[in-house]
Protein backbone atom coordinates (compact mmCIF):
# COMPACT_ATOMS: atom_id res chain seq x y z
CA UNK A 1 0.00 0.00 0.00
CA UNK A 2 1.43 3.30 -0.90
CA UNK A 3 2.11 5.95 1.70
CA UNK A 4 2.41 9.25 0.73
CA UNK A 5 4.77 11.63 3.09
CA UNK A 6 3.43 14.90 2.88
CA UNK A 7 4.93 18.60 3.75
CA UNK A 8 2.27 20.97 3.69
CA UNK A 9 3.24 24.92 3.07
CA UNK A 10 0.90 27.90 4.16
CA UNK A 11 0.83 30.46 1.82
CA UNK A 12 -0.66 33.80 2.75
CA UNK A 13 -0.59 32.77 6.49
CA UNK A 14 2.06 32.57 9.21
CA UNK A 15 1.84 29.26 9.40
CA UNK A 16 5.37 27.05 9.74
CA UNK A 17 3.37 24.11 7.47
CA UNK A 18 3.02 20.55 8.67
CA UNK A 19 4.72 16.72 7.78
CA UNK A 20 2.65 14.24 8.17
CA UNK A 21 1.81 10.41 6.60
CA UNK A 22 -0.73 9.55 4.65
CA UNK A 23 -2.63 7.02 2.79
CA UNK A 24 -3.65 8.80 -0.08
CA UNK A 25 -2.46 10.96 -2.39
CA UNK A 26 -2.80 14.81 -2.09
CA UNK A 27 -4.58 16.81 -5.19
CA UNK A 28 -4.96 20.31 -6.07
CA UNK A 29 -8.27 21.84 -5.02
CA UNK A 30 -8.61 19.06 -2.37
CA UNK A 31 -9.96 20.97 1.28
CA UNK A 32 -7.74 19.63 3.90
CA UNK A 33 -7.89 20.25 8.11
CA UNK A 34 -4.41 20.61 9.35
CA UNK A 35 -4.73 21.12 12.95
CA UNK A 36 -7.62 23.59 13.72
CA UNK A 37 -7.44 25.21 10.55
CA UNK A 38 -9.17 24.36 6.89
CA UNK A 39 -7.05 24.63 3.62
CA UNK A 40 -7.45 24.62 -0.50
CA UNK A 41 -4.63 22.97 -1.74
CA UNK A 42 -3.21 24.56 -4.95
CA UNK A 43 0.02 23.23 -6.07
CA UNK A 44 1.20 19.38 -5.69
CA UNK A 45 4.29 18.20 -6.68
CA UNK A 46 6.98 15.25 -6.10
CA UNK A 47 9.69 16.70 -3.95
CA UNK A 48 12.07 13.10 -4.55
CA UNK A 49 11.39 10.45 -6.05
CA UNK A 50 9.53 7.43 -4.36
CA UNK A 51 11.61 4.45 -2.34
CA UNK A 52 9.90 1.63 -1.97
CA UNK A 53 6.23 2.22 -1.13
CA UNK A 54 6.88 5.61 0.49
CA UNK A 55 6.05 8.85 -1.51
CA UNK A 56 7.50 12.17 -0.87
CA UNK A 57 5.09 15.18 -1.66
CA UNK A 58 5.21 18.34 -1.29
CA UNK A 59 2.02 20.73 -1.10
CA UNK A 60 1.63 24.26 -0.68
CA UNK A 61 -2.06 25.42 0.49
CA UNK A 62 -3.97 28.46 0.88
CA UNK A 63 -6.31 29.30 4.30
CA UNK A 64 -9.64 29.35 3.65
CA UNK A 65 -11.92 31.74 5.22
CA UNK A 66 -15.43 30.68 7.34
CA UNK A 67 -15.07 27.54 5.73
CA UNK A 68 -18.39 25.29 6.25
CA UNK A 69 -18.69 21.73 5.67
CA UNK B 1 -2.75 -2.38 14.42
CA UNK B 2 0.04 -4.33 16.13
CA UNK B 3 3.24 -2.12 16.43
CA UNK B 4 5.21 -4.21 13.47
CA UNK B 5 2.42 -3.23 11.24
CA UNK B 6 2.66 0.74 12.69
CA UNK B 7 6.36 0.40 11.76
CA UNK B 8 5.98 -0.84 8.57
CA UNK B 9 4.50 2.63 7.69
CA UNK B 10 7.03 4.39 8.76
CA UNK B 11 9.82 5.71 5.93
CA UNK B 12 12.67 5.39 8.68
CA UNK B 13 12.20 1.47 8.49
CA UNK B 14 11.61 1.09 4.79
CA UNK B 15 13.82 -1.62 3.04
CA UNK B 16 13.66 -3.61 6.60
CA UNK B 17 12.81 -7.09 6.11
CA UNK B 18 9.78 -8.61 8.81
CA UNK B 19 12.21 -9.75 11.65
CA UNK B 20 13.96 -7.06 11.13
CA UNK B 21 11.32 -4.39 11.94
CA UNK B 22 10.45 -7.16 14.91
CA UNK B 23 13.84 -6.80 16.39
CA UNK B 24 13.20 -2.81 16.20
CA UNK B 25 10.12 -3.49 17.83
CA UNK B 26 11.75 -4.95 21.03
CA UNK B 27 13.66 -1.73 22.02
CA UNK B 28 10.18 0.83 21.23
CA UNK B 29 8.11 1.84 23.97
CA UNK B 30 4.91 3.59 23.98
CA UNK B 31 4.57 6.90 25.72
CA UNK B 32 1.08 9.16 25.39
CA UNK B 33 1.32 12.68 25.93
CA UNK B 34 -1.90 15.57 26.18
CA UNK B 35 -2.18 18.95 24.46
CA UNK B 36 0.06 21.08 25.60
CA UNK B 37 2.74 18.44 27.47
CA UNK B 38 6.21 19.49 26.72
CA UNK B 39 8.06 16.06 25.55
CA UNK B 40 11.45 17.64 25.26
CA UNK B 41 13.39 20.93 25.91
CA UNK B 42 15.94 22.88 23.76
CA UNK B 43 19.05 23.00 25.19
CA UNK B 44 18.71 19.74 27.40
CA UNK B 45 20.33 16.55 26.83
CA UNK B 46 18.70 14.11 24.80
CA UNK B 47 18.72 10.29 24.32
CA UNK B 48 15.59 9.38 22.40
CA UNK B 49 14.11 9.20 19.43
CA UNK B 50 10.65 10.05 18.86
CA UNK B 51 8.51 8.30 16.25
CA UNK B 52 5.06 9.70 16.19
CA UNK B 53 2.18 7.16 15.45
CA UNK B 54 -1.00 9.32 16.52
CA UNK B 55 -1.78 13.09 16.84
CA UNK B 56 0.68 15.70 16.25
CA UNK B 57 3.99 17.57 17.89
CA UNK B 58 4.73 21.00 17.42
CA UNK B 59 8.83 21.80 17.08
CA UNK B 60 9.36 25.35 19.14
CA UNK B 61 12.39 27.31 18.85
CA UNK B 62 14.06 30.11 21.38
CA UNK B 63 11.51 29.74 24.12
CA UNK B 64 12.01 32.44 26.69
CA UNK B 65 9.68 33.39 29.61
CA UNK B 66 10.04 37.07 27.81
CA UNK B 67 9.05 35.92 24.20
CA UNK B 68 6.63 33.46 22.12
CA UNK B 69 8.91 30.74 20.92
CA UNK B 70 9.20 30.49 16.53
CA UNK B 71 6.96 27.20 15.51
CA UNK B 72 9.34 25.68 13.02
CA UNK B 73 6.87 23.23 12.11
CA UNK B 74 4.14 20.52 13.63
CA UNK B 75 4.96 16.76 12.66
CA UNK B 76 2.16 14.23 12.34
CA UNK B 77 1.79 10.48 11.92
CA UNK B 78 4.61 8.75 10.79
CA UNK B 79 7.08 11.67 11.27
CA UNK B 80 10.61 10.67 13.64
CA UNK B 81 11.96 13.89 15.60
CA UNK B 82 14.44 13.93 18.15
CA UNK B 83 16.86 12.27 15.28
CA UNK B 84 19.83 14.97 16.04
CA UNK B 85 20.53 14.24 19.67
CA UNK B 86 20.45 10.68 19.06
CA UNK B 87 22.71 11.20 16.02
CA UNK B 88 25.67 13.80 17.30
CA UNK B 89 25.03 13.37 20.89
CA UNK B 90 24.72 17.40 21.63
CA UNK B 91 21.94 19.12 23.13
CA UNK B 92 18.14 18.73 22.13
CA UNK B 93 18.12 22.00 19.24
CA UNK B 94 14.52 22.80 19.76
CA UNK B 95 11.65 22.17 21.77
CA UNK B 96 8.71 19.46 20.89
CA UNK B 97 5.17 20.35 22.65
CA UNK B 98 2.37 17.81 22.10
CA UNK B 99 -0.84 19.67 20.58
CA UNK B 100 -3.19 16.87 20.15
CA UNK B 101 -4.47 14.94 22.93
CA UNK B 102 -3.54 12.21 22.77
CA UNK B 103 -0.28 11.99 21.01
CA UNK B 104 1.32 8.80 20.97
CA UNK B 105 4.91 8.45 20.12
CA UNK B 106 7.29 4.99 20.26
CA UNK B 107 10.30 5.98 22.08
CA UNK B 108 13.70 4.44 21.33
CA UNK B 109 16.31 4.97 23.91
CA UNK B 110 20.15 5.78 22.36
CA UNK B 111 21.68 3.05 23.63
CA UNK B 112 19.20 0.28 22.49
CA UNK B 113 19.44 1.97 18.72
CA UNK B 114 22.91 2.13 18.69
CA UNK B 115 23.51 -1.39 20.06
CA UNK B 116 21.00 -3.01 17.50
CA UNK B 117 22.94 -1.33 14.56
CA UNK B 118 26.19 -2.50 15.58
CA UNK B 119 24.63 -6.11 15.93
CA UNK B 120 22.56 -6.17 12.99
CA UNK B 121 24.59 -3.89 10.19
CA UNK B 122 22.29 -3.96 7.90
CA UNK B 123 19.81 -2.41 10.06
CA UNK B 124 22.44 0.37 10.73
CA UNK B 125 22.98 1.10 7.29
CA UNK B 126 19.22 0.85 6.48
CA UNK B 127 18.04 2.86 9.20
CA UNK B 128 21.10 5.75 9.03
CA UNK B 129 20.46 5.87 5.54
CA UNK B 130 16.59 6.45 6.07
CA UNK B 131 17.25 9.11 9.30
CA UNK B 132 19.54 11.59 6.63
CA UNK B 133 16.80 10.74 4.29
CA UNK B 134 14.64 12.13 6.64
CA UNK B 135 15.97 15.06 7.57
CA UNK B 136 17.01 16.15 3.94
CA UNK B 137 13.19 16.32 3.47
CA UNK B 138 12.40 18.21 6.41
CA UNK B 139 15.06 20.62 5.22
CA UNK B 140 13.53 20.88 2.26
CA UNK B 141 10.16 21.51 3.33
CA UNK B 142 11.94 24.47 5.56
CA UNK B 143 13.17 25.65 2.28
CA UNK B 144 10.31 25.34 0.63
CA UNK B 145 8.11 27.32 3.59
CA UNK B 146 10.42 30.41 3.54
CA UNK B 147 10.20 30.62 -0.27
Amino acid sequence: MAIYKVSYVIIDKDNPGTILNQNHAPLEGEIVQLGDDIFEIVEVLELVPPRGEFHYIHVTCKAIKNFKR
Amino acid sequence: MDLTQVLQSIDLFEGLAADEIEKVARICSEKQFSKGQIITKEGERGDELFIITEGFVEVLLGEKPTSAALIVVSLGSGQVTGEMALIDQGPRSATLKAISDPTVLQVIQRHHFEQLCQENTHIGYIVMRNLAADLSFKLRHRNLNQR
